[in-house]
């Protein structure tokens, strides 16, 4: 697991500077703190930054092939490597590392693209192929690891895991982007090819890009979700997903667990635990407010599977305490502050010297267990028998009485209404409602300047020609692995959080084989009335206790408006929010804001929409400060030696004064 | 002890402005003025009046009565749980 950086220039005669690619390594250096490396090309300049996981004294980077000059530089891992390097080796292949990544780089070689559909792993990379000065970028299918990329006028490609490498190669100036960030308001994360920032993209889920001679010659996608194949799923789920966990054992430190004390990342643990020969350690994040804190059933699990437990928990001081950090690592204004205790808690993975867990991500997507899932379902039943429909909605958003938004007959028809025609959007128009809440805020040259919900119709420009074959809880599933799953929860909530402290997440549902079987299983498996991922329940039944296999879903929440509203609130709360600084990033009018801010002191902003907004907009200042404001931060270069260095301009320019 | 029409028409006053007004200095709410048309309520915004008329006023709100006629402006509402009232 790592960074990964570089610039490549239209003309091989142009300068890529030392300095750039140091000060890009240094902007990434969380995400490798064990060393780096760098290669110099002519008109091409490369990083990496490394987290030692696989070969601890050989996987360094950028790789070099001897023979064609290609280079490599690589984040992530494919965990199928001692697999493909086997077949690799009978044809006569040979390996000088045992690293995954000379087997990813072998196999481009041998079979060019053709390779990615070999790999099973979380990886982002960029292959230099120096012969035909041809860059190609790849993103894993769907999208653990990030990639991000500028392409300039005079056609410098710049790229980075994170936007921080590229503002910090001095190529690239960070400016919001409005629709990128009106993205976040609407599905809570900028979906591809946008970011927050104007002129930066972000390469696809299951995208790759060829840049040649100063342009983007090929931008596809290789992998993409698909639905609707009537064919029953072959094989057998538990095995299945054992192979998936043991794939992602792999590694030459000890791997960990997160625990939520929910279903999935309990069955993952358990399937691990069987595997580690109870060594597994399991890591929660506990809440001091009982509301959000699930802590119980975490020591029950931890209990049943006798892992070895740590919790962290998070109150409101040290969510308000580390939001600036996360939002440094993040790189977005978010909506929720969820995302930070996941940031204390791989620093604390990080303190217990782990370097990486696994997790249950992925499987609400696959396995249908979200109530966005339900609202779907209770919907069309409320065609056919509207009085059944009325009794499961009964058992949905349990937990919205306490926070505000109260329950009774408004909102009832609210959930059955919206969504109910023939919209390919339907099962997510609630949640773009909800969120619009924050757009209230916008000034309104910022309202207008975006257009009222064109968020949702580009989103809707986006749907793949199959998606109208689809039902309508495989469209859901589509659009929430598209909206939710990449854009907010593998990136602000999952790679960035964890990478910050240099803490490697991975993910056995989001095996492409577990995704296959998924879509494959017919729907009463995944969703049965409101019993939701019924496979996985039948799988956990004699591995987990009983209280959580049937325990139902909670949603993974942190304290919103308290954190900021505390006697003991940081001092920077009030200034980010301040008149000036609103002025400063104008997106948000100030009276508007203000009205909120009442409400927030006198302790009056009690609804989850009140808590959105407040959220969305300070983050957003935040965000604005740290990389777009006046004071944005300065890129200091790497001091430390590089771990490898190619540097082929001189070895040239040496050669011919020799 | 319930409320008048005039109790009615205030306490709806300040939820709103409590509520939603602080997001449109710009309005100058009347009492007859409509709430989604002038934007003042979305429809989000919407169910949690409804669910506040329902929860303050005791009122029974079936769900055919869910409508703009009945909740659209302060006199609406005033004039539907005055009609709820007389029964």
């Amino acid at each position: 697991m790592c960074g990964i950086a570089g610039i490549v220039r239209a003309a091989g005669e142009a300068r890529v500077d030392e300095d750039a690619l140091l000060r890009m390594a240094r902007a990434i250096r969380h995400r490798g703190p064990d060393g780096y490396g760098l290669a110099l090309d002519e008109g091409a300049g490369f990083v990496s930054t490394r987290l030692a996981i696989v070969d601890l004294p050989c996987g360094w980077q950028p790789l070099e092939d001897d023979a064609e000059g290609d280079l490599l530089v690589y984040n992530g891992e494919v965990y199928n490597h001692i697999e493909l390097r086997d077949e690799l080796r009978a044809q006569g292949v040979s390996f000088a590392t045992s690293s995954d990544t000379e087997v990813v780089l072998r196999l481009l070689e041998r079979d060019g693209l053709d390779a990615l559909r070999r790999f099973n792993g979380q990886f982002a990379f960029a292959w230099w192929q120096a012969q035909s000065r041809r860059l190609t970028l790849v993103r894993d299918r769907f999208g653990v690891r990030p990639l991000h990329f500028a392409l300039r006028d005079d056609g410098t490609l710049v790229f980075g895991s994170e936007a921080k490498a590229l503002f910090a190669s001095g190529e690239v100036k960070a400016r919001p982007d409005l629709a990128g960030i009106d993205d976040v308001f609407t599905t809570w994360g900028t979906r591809p090819p946008r970011s927050p920032f104007q002129g930066v993209d972000q390469l696809a889920p299951g995208g790759f890009l060829v840049w040649e001679g100063g342009k983007i010659v090929a931008r596809r996608r290789w992998w993409e979700p698909e639905y609707g194949d009537a064919a029953a799923p072959d094989g057998d789920l538990l095995e299945l997903m054992r192979d998936s966990v043991d794939l992602r054992l792999r590694a030459d430190v000890p791997v960990g667990a997160y625990l939520s004390g929910g279903l999935d990342s309990s069955l993952i643990s358990a399937l691990a635990q069987q595997r580690k020969d109870g060594e597994l350690r399991t890591f929660s994040i506990a809440f001091k407010d009982p509301r959000y804190d699930e802590r119980a059933q975490q020591e029950a699990v931890a209990r049943a599977l006798r892992t070895q437990h740590h919790v962290v928990e998070a109150g409101p001081g040290e969510i308000a305490a580390a939001l600036p950090d996360v939002i440094r690592h993040t790189e977005t204004p978010l909506i929720r502050t969820a995302p930070v205790p996941l940031f204390l808690l791989a620093r604390a993975v990080r303190a217990n010297d782990l370097t990486v867990v696994i997790t249950g991500e992925g499987a609400d997507e696959l396995f249908w267990g979200y109530d966005l899932f339900k609202e779907v379902a209770i919907r069309e039943l409320h065609r056919r028998d509207p009085d059944a429909a009325m009794a499961m909605l009964d058992d949905l958003y349990p937990y919205l009485g306490e926070t505000g938004a109260r329950r009774g007959p408004a909102f009832t028809k609210f959930l059955l209404e919206t969504g109910a025609g023939n919209d390919p959007l339907g099962s997510h128009l609630t949640r773009a409602e909800a969120t619009a809440t924050v757009k209230a805020f916008y000034r309104d040259e910022v309202a207008a300047e975006i257009g009222a919900g064109s968020s949702l119709e580009r989103l809707r420009a986006q749907l793949p020609e199959a998606f109208d074959s689809w039902s309508t809880l495989e469209r859901a599933a589509w659009l929430e692995v598209t909206t939710l799953l990449e854009p907010y929860l593998l990136a602000a909530q999952g790679d960035r959080v964890a990478m910050a402290s240099g803490v490697e997440g991975r993910f056995p549902f989001l095996d492409h084989r577990v995704f296959a079987y998924s879509a494959a299983l017919p729907p009463e498996r995944k969703l049965d009335g409101m019993r939701d991922k019924i496979a996985l329940r039948d799988l956990a039944d004699g591995l987990l206790p009983a209280e959580i296999v049937e325990r139902p879903k909670q949603p993974y929440r942190a304290p919103e408006v308290a954190p900021f509203f505390s006697d003991d609130a940081p001092e920077w709360v009030a200034d980010a929010l301040g008149a000036d600084a609103l002025e400063e990033t104008c997106i948000w009018d100030a009276g508007r804001v203000e009205g909120l801010l009442r409400r927030c002191r006198t302790g009056r902003a009690t609804g989850v929409r009140e808590g959105m907004a407040l959220v969305g907009i300070l983050t957003t200042q935040l965000w604005h400060d740290e990389f777009c404001g006046p004071e944005r931060y300065a890129y200091p270069g790497e001091t430390e030696a590089p771990r490898v260095r190619i540097d082929r301009t001189r070895d040239k320019v040496t050669g011919e004064t020799e | 002890m319930t409320e008048t029409v005039t109790d009615v028409r205030k306490q709806m006053r300040g939820f709103i402005e409590d509520n939603f007004l602080y997001l449109r200095p710009d309005v100058e709410l009347g009492d007859g003025d409509d709430f989604l048309a002038l934007g003042v309520i979305d429809s989000l915004g919407f169910v949690e009046l409804v669910e506040e008329v329902q929860s303050r006023f005791g009122i029974a709100i079936e769900d055919v009565e869910i409508t703009e006629e009945n909740f659209g402006s302060i006199d609406a509402i005033a004039g539907y749980v005055e009609r709820k009232r007389a029964g």
